[in-house]
């Protein structure tokens, strides 16, 4: 660019001397000769590439709309920490402060916990009930509990089919084999088969009774916590150390006031050191800090639970349908493990099988689940069997021999009781609406018309329909 | 960080993750090579064994991944290529090798067909 179609800036003067030593000293208007502003270069230059104009002026506010990185646009809200998500999801809310207190409610006691005079009344859970009952996590965050002030029950007809069952074990007269009790809750979705298991583990625990529940069989299946072949076994058996060990913290601090005051009897060739004189709480409790030892601890416990003289044992388990079927675990030659080949599934399905009765009395109590339940013909099929055997033996449905049979399944369901779950009566659902409407949760005064709609609205009674459309669903 | 076949993990990555990070492992391999183990789905590098850590170091150090793989591959490209044949010929020029039109679509092809496939591999600890 010759420097004659440039326009020379004042400015520029003492820069432009430099060039011109000869004159720098004597002239200070001399003309400069290089040109420091000047329109050319954009004008006869190539057109700018897309995407590479000037960055804007400092301190000049941009519109930003690019994606990426460094867009104003992203989340920066903070994450929430690894597992604050799944605490919020499983969070169990016990009480509600706006909802009233009920005076008339009573507490269960534990003399009349039994008896069949509670029938169709809403009771109240002492507090180291509920303290238990959450220990063994018997509460489900899907159950309506946060919508009260505090946890209460309705003695539905079936809690006193099951608390006559209690009866029969307790009865049982000196000398004779104890009773062994082995249902399975069976009923509608929303029928309440969770929450009749959550009756029978508060009944165990008024009576003394040692529980053992198992609070969800999907955990134990589903592949999300470690596994290892059980040495020694044949065919071999998995242990699941970190489950077992939380189960045995469970048990020990849901029954902390039974198993606090039994010494450990026998010697248990245990992989840690057991203190000498030691109770069956702390056997339990080394789990905690030993969880590799833990299934041979379950196994010691166990053996300590059932010696003569022991009380009897609530052993519950929800869900059933996820143990009824291979696991999602693999074997060592990449094939799927049946759920009844893991040793607490095993441990669990030989007592409800009755294979191996339990010594002191007690009871298996396993509840099916109408909302997450896989497809298991074998049991759909065998509690269909038991239906029929308890209301009309003479027709018992056959297997389709055409379908392949999980016969382990079968085996293990051969002989089991089924307690069905059914709606409630009018009078059932008039008294726990009476509860509803005296929390203040129901605004509505319970006539006998507006029980019968809200009945039928609930599919002739079904307690969770009957809570969803009287409690849940404000119009 | 744990160390696996001379490669660092931080101790929140699945095993499964690890595992397939490696040429030549893929689903399936790496469920086989868990289930062998006793290595559940979920399981995170930090909450396995020791013993297991060393268990996995040795089978993958006996299965022929990453450079081993890479090699032999690129091995049998070459033979084709050094023979003179077709199929060499086209991997040698980036075009579908087994007869596929040219026309549109041979991005995979352009993608993968080189002599040198598979890449230089990632550098060991």
């Amino acid at each position: 660019m010759p420097p004659s179609q440039c326009f020379p800036g004042f400015a520029l003067l003492a820069l432009d001397r430099a060039a011109h030593h000869s004159i720098a000293s004597r002239s200070l208007l001399a003309l400069p000769h290089t040109p420091r502003f000047s329109t050319s270069a954009p004008r006869y230059g190539p057109p700018p590439r897309k995407g590479m104009v000037a960055p804007p002026k400092r301190g000049t506010k941009t519109l930003n709309v690019k994606k990426g990185k460094s867009s104003p646009s992203r989340d920066t809200t903070k994450r929430p920490a690894p597992g604050d998500r799944k605490a919020l999801r499983k969070r169990i809310v016990l009480s509600n402060n706006n909802a009233l207190e009920v005076p008339t409610l009573q507490d269960l006691h534990k003399d009349t916990v039994l008896s069949g005079e509670n029938e169709g009344l809403v009771k109240g859970l002492p507090e180291d009930v509920v303290d238990a009952l959450r220990a063994v996590e018997a509460f489900k965050p899907t159950q309506g509990w946060r919508l009260f002030r505090r946890p209460a029950i309705l003695m539905r007809k079936e809690t006193t089919l099951l608390a006559a069952l209690f009866r029969e074990v307790e009865g049982t007269a000196n000398g004779q084999a104890k009773m062994t009790v082995r249902k399975v809750l069976i009923g509608e979705r929303m029928s309440g088969k969770s929450t009749m298991l959550l009756q029978g583990l508060t009944m165990a625990f008024m009576r003394d009774w040692v529980v053992v529940n198992l609070p969800d069989a999907k955990d134990i299946t589903i592949a999300h916590t470690e596994y290892a072949p059980l040495p020694g076994s044949q065919p071999t058996q998995y242990t699941q150390d970190i489950y077992t060990a939380n189960l045995l913290s469970q048990i020990a601090k849901a029954n902390q006031s039974i198993l606090g005051n039994l010494p450990v009897t026998t010697n248990h060739s245990l992989p840690i050191p057991l203190p000498s004189k030691s109770t069956l709480k702390q056997l339990a409790e080394l789990a905690i800090t030993n969880p590799e030892a833990s299934w041979p601890i379950f196994v010691a416990l166990w053996k300590e639970l059932t010696q003569p003289g022991r009380p009897p044992i609530m052993l519950a388990i929800d869900n059933l349908s996820h143990i009824m079927r291979n696991s999602e675990y693999l074997s060592a030659d990449v094939k799927p493990i049946h759920a009844h080949d893991l040793a607490l599934v095993r441990h669990f399905v030989d007592r409800l099988a009755g294979k191996t009765p339990l010594p002191n009395g007690g009871m298996i109590l396993a509840a099916t689940s109408g909302s997450n339940a896989p497809t298991s013909p074998a049991l759909d099929f065998s509690i269909q069997v038991a239906e029929a055997r308890q209301l009309n033996p003479e027709s018992i449905p056959q297997w389709n021999p055409y379908k392949n049979v999980d016969q382990r399944v079968m085996e293990c369901l051969k002989d089991v009781g089924v307690l069905k779950v059914a709606g409630l009566t009018k009078a059932e659902a008039r008294s726990i609406m009476e509860y509803y409407a005296a929390s203040g949760m129901l605004r509505a005064q319970v006539t006998e018309p507006f029980v019968t709609e809200k009945w039928s609205l609930a599919g002739m009674g079904n307690i969770g329909e009957l809570e969803r459309v009287s409690v849940r669903l404000r119009v | 960080m744990v160390q696996v076949f001379g490669f660092n993990f931080p101790e929140q990555t699945l095993v499964k993750r690890l595992l397939e990070t490696f040429y030549g492992i893929g689903p399936k391999v790496s469920q086989r090579i868990m289930a062998r183990y006793h290595i559940y789905p979920f399981a995170k590098v930090g909450g396995l064994k020791n013993a297991q850590v060393l268990e996995l170091n040795a089978e993958l150090s006996n299965m022929k991944i990453e450079n081993d793989l890479r090699r032999e591959v690129q091995d049998n490209i070459r033979r084709l290529k050094d023979m003179g044949t077709y199929r060499g010929r086209r991997h040698a020029m980036g075009l579908p090798v087994r007869g596929q039109r040219t026309r549109t679509q041979i991005t995979t092809a352009r993608k993968l067909n080189k002599i040198e496939r598979g890449g230089l591999g990632r550098v060991q600890m």
